[in-house]
């Protein structure tokens, strides 16, 4: 049998579910008060939330402790994600910085960008952006056109990025940029650059969605003078740089765990003794997830172990965000007329609203199947 | 599980078990009884596997029956392994014992005792020939004169994840199956495995499978522990909604060939279509598992979750 798409059977080990009571024991405790619960990673902003997680240890986990890091296991990490994402604890304004930009920075950064970047977004005070898409480059990334120009002691950038969460209360963005014009190889002459976001030369507009939100926007760079240690990594190897950083972001809890909080209010609507329909319903979904989260351990074995694992990263997305998309149509319709204050159907319908960006973010449905497709040899 | 029972019952498995000895073995075509395999399974301990006295372990009987759902394999092989591994300490359970549900036995025809969950054990009875959507014989027993074995409570339980490793085992091989089909299969001057809506479609299917193998895996690694019942009832849910996704996909990409007697899709499809009613469709586990869910209260749906009770 040719294909083998590789999930081993890896549990948590023992010292990481220590930590899961301490986490408990902290969202107890430190929960902000009058904070409404949302598993969707990018809702929730609490710069003084991230600080004290950031105090705990809690951010760059992983990281060597002369970055601030905690020097713990990817499993450890695993454990406080989704116990905060599980709990709808505000995390939007650490997940990218802790999630990727550090990791990133980590791997290919300078020791100088290393010692500048990683203690403050392990402190829980430094947050990135992502700089990917631009108006005319979604899926496409590899079409990207923002430039990069070399000058003396530094870069030029000019340019524009689009649906960059939250660029307007972080402090850098990490930006995929063109410093070599486009060659028959359209994955040469791309790099990454992290430029302040306060820094002259950078226009930072709000995009409303269509939950009435704006913590996505466009930011326009207009000769934007980036210093030349804001490279990351080696001039042109942003392509191969950028597609390791979706590994991290593609198999992690927050690709299933979005809905969470609608089927905890299912749960206390239906009450401990639902009827059956109600019950299968809760089983069905308690099915998946439980099978989503093994699914998810196994790749953070697989990273833990230096593996790359992207075929099986793109499976738990895909697999992961058409759950988290399903869970509240499946929920409302073993749900009776509801009041628009009661808390399933607040949970619902904030859940509802920010659906279609599920199988958008960070890769849509359709570049996942792709990805997987490839994988199975099949292009 | 022991790389050297599933390297030899790959072995046995692939010399014997081919589209004849399917057609045969099916209720149509007389329930023709794979002997030759049998001796040899036997010959070879296979259906010794999961005994203590065996110096194996059930994590590797349902291993085996991962390797068996592969290759469709025409025997009760879940009910042989599970009555033996739990009556071993009952002196002539070594040969061929199969287990009635409901009075309802696979290959109870040729089998020389038949087990109850209860407890029965049936050494003589008679038998009413049946079969299940795949051919396969599952007999009305009635008894007419049994002893009693002491069984383990969740036998019910065991049964549900022999299915659910069948299932796994033949899921692996429907992949392989339809991406093999897709690649040689040309229309239109290529290989349709070359459309992005066929490449999508074999998208979702090895994510179905994938989920299923690591959710069937998962119920395997639970076994002994507090919340097995609960990772049985979520693998065989999880893997018994795969299992329809799947088939639905893997005819789809076979086109009409697939739909044929003569092409061998269908020994695997109607096999996953029967297997996920036996021992508990998934509205059964559904049901069962969202009950521990809801008893323990709306605080406490992700502890269950991460502990599974």
């Amino acid at each position: 049998m040719s294909v083998q798409l590789k999930f081993d059977p890896v549990g948590l080990p023992a010292e990481a579910e220590v930590l899961r009571a301490d986490v408990r024991d902290f969202l107890a405790r430190e929960w902000p008060s009058d904070y409404w619960p949302n598993s969707d990673f990018n809702e929730g902003h609490s710069p003084e939330f991230s600080r004290k997680l950031g105090a705990r240890g809690w951010i760059g986990m992983t990281w060597p402790k002369r970055y601030g890091g905690g020097e713990r296991s990817f499993f450890e990490r695993y454990v406080v994600t989704e116990e905060l994402l599980a709990a709808g604890a505000p995390v939007s304004a650490h997940w990218i910085a802790d999630r990727q930009s550090g990791p990133l920075l980590l791997r290919f950064g300078t020791e100088h960008q290393r010692r500048r970047y990683l203690p403050g977004i392990a402190a829980g005070e430094s947050y990135f952006s992502i700089g990917m898409s631009e108006p005319d480059s979604g899926s496409d990334l590899a079409s990207v056109r923002t430039r990069a120009e070399k000058v003396a002691g530094g870069w030029v950038v000019n340019g524009a990025k689009i649906w960059t969460t939250d660029a307007h209360r972080n402090h850098h963005i990490i930006a995929l940029v063109r410093t070599a014009p486009v060659s028959e190889n359209r994955h040469a002459g791309l790099s990454q650059i992290v430029i302040d976001l306060h820094a002259d030369g950078v226009t930072v507009r709000p995009i409303r969605n269509i939950a009435g939100g704006e913590d996505f926007n466009e930011v326009v760079f207009e000769d934007c003078f980036v210093p030349d240690d804001g490279l990351i990594g080696t001039p042109g190897n942003g392509w191969t740089q950028v597609t390791s950083e979706l590994g991290y972001e593609r198999s992690g809890p927050e690709r299933f765990l979005s809905a969470f909080r609608v089927l905890v209010e299912f749960v206390r609507y239906v009450g401990s003794n639902p009827d059956r329909d109600a019950a299968a319903l809760i089983g069905r979904l308690a099915s998946h997830l439980m099978t989503l989260r093994k699914m998810s351990i196994s790749v953070a074995g697989m990273l833990h172990n230096g593996a790359s694992p992207a075929v099986e990263s793109a499976l738990v997305k895909s697999l992961g965000n058409d759950f988290e998309k399903q869970l509240p149509e499946l929920v409302r319709l073993q749900t009776g007329h509801l009041p628009g204050d009661h808390p399933l159907q607040r949970s619902m319908e904030q859940t509802l609203l920010h659906s279609p960006s599920f199988t958008i973010r960070g890769g849509t449905r359709e570049i996942l199947r792709g990805v997987i497709a490839r994988g199975l040899g099949l292009r | 599980m022991d790389r050297l029972i599933e390297d030899t019952a790959e072995r046995i498995f692939s010399d014997h078990v081919d589209k004849t000895l399917l057609d045969r073995a099916e209720a149509s075509a007389g329930a023709a009884f794979p002997q030759a395999l049998w001796d040899t399974v036997t010959a070879t301990g296979l259906h010794l596997v999961g005994r203590p006295d065996s110096g194996t372990t059930m994590d590797d009987l349902f291993g085996l029956l991962k390797v068996a759902g592969r290759h469709a394999v025409p025997l009760p092989l879940a009910e042989v392994l599970l009555a033996n591994a739990v009556m071993a300490d009952y002196p002539e359970s070594a040969g061929f014992t199969t287990i009635a549900v409901d009075g309802v036995a696979p290959w109870a025809r040729a089998a020389e005792r038949v087990v109850d969950p209860g407890g029965d054990l049936y050494l003589e009875f008679t038998v009413e020939p049946g079969e299940n959507i795949a051919g396969e014989p599952r007999d009305r027993v009635v008894s007419e004169r049994t002893s009693r074995v002491p069984l383990p409570d969740d036998l019910y339980e065991l049964l549900a994840l022999s299915r659910t490793a069948l299932m796994a085992g033949a899921l692996d091989r429907i992949l392989a199956m339809a991406i093999a089909y897709a690649t040689e299969r040309q229309q239109f001057g290529r290989p349709i495995s070359k459309f992005q809506a066929v490449q999508h479609s074999l998208a979702v299917l090895a994510g179905e499978v994938a989920a299923a193998g690591r959710a069937c895996d998962g119920a395997i690694e639970s076994l002994g522990a507090t919340g097995f019942v609960n990772q049985v009832a979520a693998a065989k849910a999880r893997v018994g909604e795969a299992a329809g996704v799947v088939a639905e996909i893997a005819h789809q990409v076979h086109g009409a060939f697939g739909f044929t007697y003569e092409h061998s899709l269908h020994h695997f499809t109607r096999r996953l279509w029967a297997w996920r009613d036996e021992y508990g469709r998934e509205s059964e586990w559904h049901e069962r598992l969202g009950r521990c869910v809801a008893n323990g209260g709306a605080d406490n749906v992700w502890d269950f979750i991460t502990r599974g009770h």
